[in-house]
């Protein structure tokens, strides 16, 4: 019943050994049934099927040549394990500590009650022009801190494209060989119900974005979900049909100038804020879709960066590049 | 009448509880993946079904219940799809345990 916790190294080679041997054995057997016409027929195919096996095995020679023994892991693990306990409880302890300085929760003194939170519930809807109060706040009153966070996002993805994105050569042609290896290809199961879910999805994440200053959402969530659709959509469907409409170029474009509008809008109200005009962009009827001046536009810009950021991630993640 | 409907809904809802608690006990005991998720799939679909069942009686006929529905469709959708999706990644990568397991059936 127990399994042993096996030396993953040779684990992933050996499957792989396999897989690419059961290939081999599996076109010998086809070979042997086919009647010549047959043979004829289908010779580019299995050249082609040849080829690719011959590449494999290839990239298999490679990957065995270029990696490194993995004992240094064993007792990096056994120290890992010892320092995050240590951690931990240091943070535990630190954190322990602050809350028992905190004043009570609820308390009508408490430095945290004061003028600001009365002005937002107060005004927010009149001088913001969005329903929701947390959107007129966190991409108006606070603007500055969500450029921020949206900044954080780009500089995350641009650290992880640095350490994991892989140059032309060798490399990229061994992770694009064993791309699928570990995951279902053309499971049909999958692909029924992506087609039903991946629309559906798309549309929910949009009415988020859109309803950002009417209803709870806004950029950040409905990109979210926009993501996540776009990863279904590559797990059921593979890379090759989701760069017909999402590659590396439209993920730069889409990017650089979702953040490049985005600080725009914002740097629009600095300047006014800053300089104490009045602002001439109409907020219009509250409770419309168009309304509430730039809030809907920094909402769909934002929307864009993080539905990109979350589907480089996992492309990056998963093969190390956008195509 | 409402006592009827009450008492259909908190049999539900206690039917629902007793599921997930099978769920959750089945991923503790069983070791072999298949197993487990063979029982965390129980949480899932009847689990779900029964305690949105239970509410959709408990409120009558309302929004809220029509809403339940189609969140019960999609999580029977989605739930079952990545279970099948996680046997096979097994069944891909592990041949041998699933073969110890199964007696090669």
């Amino acid at each position: 019943m127990s399994r042993k916790r096996r030396d993953y190294k040779s684990t992933f080679y050996s499957r792989i050994e396999n897989f690419v041997n059961g290939k081999e054995q599996f076109l010998i057997y086809r070979e042997s049934k086919k009647t010549d016409v047959e043979k004829f027929e289908s010779l580019e195919e299995e050249l082609t099927e040849a080829a690719d096996l011959l590449e494999m095995r290839e990239e298999l020679q490679w990957m065995r040549d270029h990696t490194e023994p993995l004992d240094f892991l064993k007792r990096f693990h056994r120290l890992y394990g010892v320092i995050a306990v240590l951690v931990c409880f240091t943070m535990m302890v630190l954190l322990l500590v602050t809350v028992s300085w905190l004043p009570r929760f609820g308390n009508a003194d408490n430095p945290a009650n004061n003028e600001v939170i009365k002005r937002y519930i107060e005004k927010g809807e009149e001088e913001t022009g969005a329903v929701n109060i947390v959107t007129g706040l966190i991409l108006n009153y606070r603007g500055f801190d969500t450029m921020g966070e949206t900044h954080v996002l780009f500089i995350a993805a641009s650290c992880v494209m640095i350490l994991l994105l892989i140059a032309e050569g060798e490399e990229k042609r061994a992770g694009y060989a064993f791309d699928r290896y570990l995951e279902p290809k053309n499971d049909i199961i999958i692909q029924k119900v992506a087609a039903f879910l991946v629309p559906m999805v798309f549309v929910l994440g949009i009415y988020v974005i859109l309803n950002g200053h009417l209803s709870p959402g806004g950029g950040f969530s409905g990109g979210a979900i926009i993501g996540a659709g776009l990863i279904m959509y590559v797990s059921a469907y593979g890379f090759h049909k989701t760069e017909r409409f999402f590659n590396e170029h439209v993920y730069k474009v889409a990017k650089v100038s979702a953040l490049c509008f985005y600080v725009c809008c914002l740097s629009y109200y600095f300047y006014m804020g800053a300089h104490g005009y009045d602002n001439h962009i109409s907020l219009g009827t509250p409770g419309n879709i168009i309304s509430s001046g730039l809030i809907l536009f920094i909402n769909i810009f934002v929307g864009t960066e993080v539905a990109c950021t979350m589907y480089a991630f996992y492309a990056l993640f998963r093969k190390g590049g956008l195509e | 009448m409402e006592w009827v409907r009450f008492i259909a809904a908190a049999i539900c809802l206690i039917f629902a509880a007793v599921m997930e608690c099978i769920a959750v006990f089945g991923v503790y005991k069983f070791r072999f993946v298949m197993n487990r998720m063979h029982s965390a799939a129980i949480g899932d679909t009847m689990g779900l079904m029964l305690g949105a069942l239970g509410l959709m009686l408990l409120k009558g006929s309302r929004w809220f219940s029509y809403k339940m529905v189609l969140v019960v469709v999609l999580l029977w959708m989605t739930s079952t799809i990545s279970s099948h999706v996680i046997m096979r990644m097994e069944y891909n990568i592990d041949q041998k345990a699933v073969e110890e397991e199964t007696g090669g059936r």
